[in-house]
């Protein structure tokens, strides 16, 4: 039974050292293997887990370094979060990959972009399976590798290669952190293993002592970094410089939701203390880029901020103490977010890569499908019953309501509002009104290959709410009150109604908030050939737009100073390291190698007088 | 006596010598293919000895000649060096003016000398084994007879070659002379008692120095970069692997099996030995411009890193550690990771600068453009020859530090070691690293056609790489062969 996971996680990576080796030249053989290989890993993870429980939680590992005491294992960890988010990854990522031939058929370097998708996707179902720290780690940083050089694939470009150094560096600084809560839990706990830990936390909920909460929020770090979240969340919107379906799988469906899944997978080790920090960060940075959403002109960036925004609930849902919803919540807008990504890339390329939403227009009728489709997925993003995106949505505020949390519950609804403005918003602007341009004038639909991505992502999108997936997710947290639900047809007919029985307030409230959002983007977006609000709002629509001037800030605050200390330690570098020490030992060095070469004369009379003289100081240094 | 237990011997001397006889039989053209067939005939040789062979000590030959877990690891790092080198001659064969076949011929008489000295286990053995391989290699450095070069690598191996046997031959007979034994484990049982015999302390002292010049260990490696240099590429390719290897399987026996107790006392001795080795060859190293000649000072730094090992292990003996096999276990790890980055190394040479006159390490300039596998190659064995991860050669040197760090809490001088090992590693990252920059960033290059490499040669290629890889990240296997092999020792 075992074999078939590991298959799973290394079919990408032989496609991608494949295709990296040996089929660089031959466009239509990388994406077929890209392709089959994450669809194989899919259909295999269906066989895995129909022919195997979710729970109880097991590991297949072997040792991978033993020197001494000193163990590290290689293995994989099967429980109802890694499997179910297995199948999420490789299936989201599956269609991803079809729509990607589709997307990207014409450029230069497919087997490259191929090569580094399969990469990308052996890392993120490495984060997923990983048991223990210190392979979650190798696998976070590989993840950050591939999104860099996804983000960076158009390197041409330097607006692409400044994006991806800026994701690159920007995720460092949350790992540094990161590294710095594992290397500090083995130094407490002298054990890095999942399972391990838990065992020893339950048997001395004491251990961690006074660094329990320092741990929880050096953990966090690494979310922070990955997922986006205030004060990091600022490499995001850039990494819309990598191509589309680059956006929609890694930084919108599965990568940037690493970090919220790390702390789901980590749980057991944040006290209350730090998941208090955790869950209003995740409220704040809803917040903060929702507002900023309302004013971005870019259909990407829109949808950009639109996924720190809901990131923002997921690590609220953690903070909260429910981590099924916030899985449940991940996973909903894996779909939903996905098919947002992949609709905009369709309207990308019949805008002929124009990104400006105040350049499309009246797309409604050129482009049925995608319309049709996008709107499903603004539905649920907008958290509209029955779409998926309000069960999750709403499970989260209930949880605020029901711990009595008012201020994240009001953040929450807020939040809902927000979105509904600005997803209405760019549908208005793209798909209704008068055409803003010439290319939107005679726009086409794509085709089919990059349009049943869209259906398919379209369907789940509907009925994920309802087809149990908090369900098997509370298996794991068994907390939760999701494991009482029925099974069958009468399950989703529970499931659809159960928001109102469960929590009536925070459910009608957040539909309330979707609606109002949704007149109000009426109001002011319906057949609107320019954007109304900077007039009205004046200066803060301008903040809006300059994303509050965030980059600026950091610029000042941090850049310069670390300008200023590198230009120093530059100089130090140059006349003290290199010139001083780094030559002077070069010198005595190269001088002795030097001086050495002028015993190795060649002359065979000298070596073998200079042999006789070593045996004689041979005898002497051991016989004296 | 139990002739079975040679049997890879054997096999080894009748496939040198159908390989005579069915050169007087192919015709000039056909004869490199030879090198093929013996090539595939050590293979077979190999499989049968990882299939059939197990390591239980046997003694045979009135217990002069042992096969144990030491001598069936050694036997099988010899077979495949063996296997690779002679697929390098048979690419080497335009420039060898006559006598491929004898040339493959000799490989495998070196190697069998080879093979004997992983099971020698008594002083005539040593002493016959030793002179096998070392007659067969004053040959095969001189075997490009109308190269000027190759014809003064010969020689001068074959001269301090004579001086170093005058010493072990004469060391051998004091020894024997004193404690009328020659077999390593009845001298084992009488050698505590001739610990404070000055004479036979002097007899094993110049048998050391025989080893020390095998291995190229200061003060007795003076002639090791001048015959890297001048001999052809795969006898120094086999020189450095396999000779070496040799020597250091033979010094095993002799200060672990022979006299352990003698060697106790002489860890500060290995010590210093050790550490003027390491700085002596990576300081040379650094002016050269010839890549052999640079390969040459880089082995001798390379046996410093293992008598590193060595050393740690003389400590081993006297106070009861927790694991006292780490450091030849750590030796015998190394050995298996430098294997493949040198014979990489050698490989790529031999292709890269067929038409070249000499090897001088500008000549490769632009390689990273002519051939991107020969480069990739190159830079691989380098950065494991220098010790980066997640490459062979990193673990090994890891392991063998900490085996030496072991050691330091009883004895400091063990942390003077390991800190002047240290500073030979970063002065080694300097020309290793020279060599990587000549391949990609040189501007010099002249000749920018690209090299065809054979099948056979890209699967060698391949095969050093993997082997580079695989030793790297996933030490577990070859670890406990080799923690297993070091339990013949008396450690």
């Amino acid at each position: 039974m075992n074999t078939l996971p590991w298959l799973i996680l290394l079919l990408p990576l032989g496609a991608a050292a494949f295709i990296t080796l040996f089929a660089q030249g031959n466009r239509k053989l990388s994406a077929g293997l890209s392709i089959a290989a994450v669809v194989a890993g899919f259909v295999l993870s269906l066989v895995f887990v129909s022919s195997n429980p979710w729970e109880p939680a097991r590991e297949s590992t072997f040792t991978w370094l033993a020197i001494g005491g000193f163990q590290v294992d290689f293995g994989l960890r099967f429980d109802a979060l890694s499997l179910l988010m297995v199948l999420v990854v490789t299936g989201v990522a599956g269609v991803i990959h079809i729509y990607s031939w589709g997307y990207m058929k014409d450029d230069p370097g497919v087997s490259r972009y191929f090569a580094c998708l399969s990469l990308f996707t052996f890392s993120m179902l490495g984060i997923v399976l990983a048991s223990n720290f210190i392979e979650l780690f190798i696998f976070w940083e590989l993840v950050g590798v591939s999104s860099y050089l996804l983000i960076g694939f158009w390197f041409e470009r330097p607006a692409a290669a400044d994006a991806g150094k800026k994701a690159f560096l920007t995720n460092r600084l949350g790992d540094f952190g990161f590294l710095f809560g594992i290397l500090m839990v083995w130094t407490i706990f002298g054990s890095l293993n999942f399972s391990a830990l838990q065992e020893k936390l339950t048997l001395n909920p004491g251990i961690l002592g006074g660094a329990a909460t320092l741990i929880g929020l050096l953990l966090f770090c690494g979310a922070v970094g990955k997922s986006a979240q205030f004060p990091l969340h600022v490499w995001l919107p850039d990494a819309m410089e990598g191509p589309t379906p680059v956006s929609a799988l890694i930084h919108a469906a599965t990568m940037v939701a690493a970090g919220v899944y790390m702390l789901c997978r980590i749980f057991f080790l944040l006290n209350p203390p730090s998941l208090e920090v955790i869950s209003w960060i995740g409220g704040f940075t809803a917040v903060l880029s929702a507002v900023i959403a309302l004013q971005q002109d870019d259909i990407k960036r829109i949808l950009a901020y639109s996924t720190l925004s809901q990131l923002g609930y997921m690590v609220m849902g953690v903070g909260l103490q429910d981590p099924t919803q916030a899985m449940f919540h991940l996973t909903t807008h894996a779909f939903f977010k996905a098919l947002l990504f992949l609709g905009a890339g369709s309207v990308i390329i019949a805008m002929h890569h124009e990104q400006d939403i105040w350049k499309m227009g009246a797309l409604r009728g050129k482009m049925p499908v995608t319309f049709w489709t996008f709107l499903a997925g603004t539905l649920a993003l907008s958290a509209v019953w029955p779409f998926s995106g309000f069960f999750s949505k709403d499970a989260i505020i209930a949880q605020a309501l029901s711990r009595q949390n008012y201020p994240l519950f009001v953040l929450g609804i807020t939040v809902a509002g927000l979105t509904s403005f600005y997803m209405f918003r760019l549908v208005f602007v793209v798909f209704f009104g008068g055409e803003k341009s010439a290319p939107a004038g005679h726009a086409q639909e794509s085709p089919q290959g990059m349009l049943w991505p869209l259906r398919i992502l379209a369907a789940f999108s509907i009925i994920g709410g309802v087809i149990g997936i908090e369900t098997v997710y509370g298996l794991r947290f068994p907390s939760g009150e999701a494991q009482h639900m029925l099974s069958g047809w009468e399950g989703v007919w529970q499931r659809l109604w159960m928001p109102f029985e469960h929590s009536p307030g925070a459910a009608s409230v957040g539909l309330l908030a979707a609606a109002i959002g949704f007149l109000a983007a009426f109001a002011l977006y319906w057949k609107a050939a320019a954007d109304p609000l900077p007039t009205k709002l004046g200066a803060l629509s301008r903040a809006m737009r300059d994303r509050f001037y965030f980059d600026e800030i950091y610029e000042a605050l941090f850049i310069r100073p670390h300008d200023f200390l590198a230009a120093i330690a530059a100089w130090f570098d140059r006349w003290i390291i290199a010139g001083v020490a780094v030559r002077g030992t070069h010198g005595t060095t190269e001088l002795l190698g030097r001086a050495l070469r002028l015993v190795q004369t060649g002359n065979l009379q000298t070596h073998a007088i200079i042999f006789a003289l070593g045996v004689a100081f041979l005898l002497y240094f051991a016989l004296r | 006596m139990n002739l079975a237990l040679l049997s890879h011997e054997w096999l080894v001397v009748a496939l040198g010598l159908c390989l005579l006889v069915a050169d007087l039989w192919t015709p000039a053209s056909a004869r490199r293919i030879l090198g093929y067939v013996a090539a595939a005939g050590l293979g077979a040789i190999l499989l049968y000895s990882l299939i059939a062979v197990r390591p239980e000590l046997q003694p045979a030959c009135g217990n002069m000649y042992v096969l144990d877990g030491l001598a069936l690891f050694f036997k099988r790092f010899f077979l495949a060096a063996a296997i690779i080198v002679l697929l390098m001659s048979a690419e080497f064969f335009d420039r060898l003016q006559a006598g491929i076949g004898e040339f493959y011929a000799l490989v495998l008489f070196a190697l069998t000398g080879m093979l004997f000295a992983a099971s020698a286990n008594d002083f005539a053995l040593l002493f016959v084994s030793l002179e096998l391989i070392t007659v067969t290699f004053y040959v095969l450095a001189s075997f490009q007879r109308t190269r000027l070069n190759s014809l003064e690598a010969g020689v001068k191996y074959l001269i301090m070659g004579a001086l170093s046997t005058s010493f072990t031959v004469f060391g051998i007979a004091l020894v024997y002379g004193i404690s009328r034994k020659l077999n390593f484990n009845d001298l084992a049982a009488v050698a505590p008692q001739f610990g404070g015999n000055r004479i036979f302390l002097f007899g094993l002292l110049l048998v050391l120095v025989g080893l020390g010049f095998k291995i190229a260990a200061f003060p007795f490696q003076l002639w090791a970069p001048d015959v890297y240099q001048g001999a052809p590429s795969p006898t120094t390719a086999f020189l450095a692997v396999g000779s070496k290897a040799a020597g250091f399987v033979l010094l095993l026996r002799v200060l672990f099996v022979a006299v352990p107790d003698i060697t106790a006392q002489w860890s500060r001795l290995l010590i210093v030995i050790s550490g003027i080795t390491i700085l002596y060859g990576n300081l040379c190293a650094i002016p050269q411009r010839n890549i052999k000649r640079l390969l040459g000072y880089s082995s001798i730094a390379h046996a410093g890193y293992m008598l590193l090992g060595i050393a740690a292990s003389a400590a081993t003996i006297a106070n009861t550690t927790q694991n006292p096999g780490a450091g030849a276990a750590a030796v015998l790890y190394y050995l298996g990771g430098y294997l493949f980055a040198v014979l990489g190394a050698f490989t790529v040479i031999c292709l890269a600068l067929r038409h070249v006159e000499n090897e001088d390490i500008p000549a490769l300039a632009g390689l990273g453009q002519r051939s991107p596998l020969l480069a990739t190659t190159l830079t691989l064995a380098m950065v494991s020859l220098a010790g980066i991860p997640p490459l062979a050669g990193f673990f090994g040197k890891f392991l063998l530090f900490k085996a030496a760090l072991a050691q330091g809490p009883a004895h400091p001088a063990y942390y003077w070691l390991v800190a002047a090992a240290i500073a030979g590693v970063v002065i080694s990252l300097w020309y290793y690293f020279g060599v990587v920059h000549a391949v990609y960033w040189s501007k010099e290059a002249a000749n920018l056609s690209p090299i065809s490499i054979s099948r056979t040669m890209r699967a060698t290629l391949y095969a050093c790489v993997a082997g580079m890889f695989f030793i790297g990240l996933c030490p577990g296997p070859l670890l406990d062969c080799a923690a297993e092999a070091v339990k013949a020792l008396r450690l």
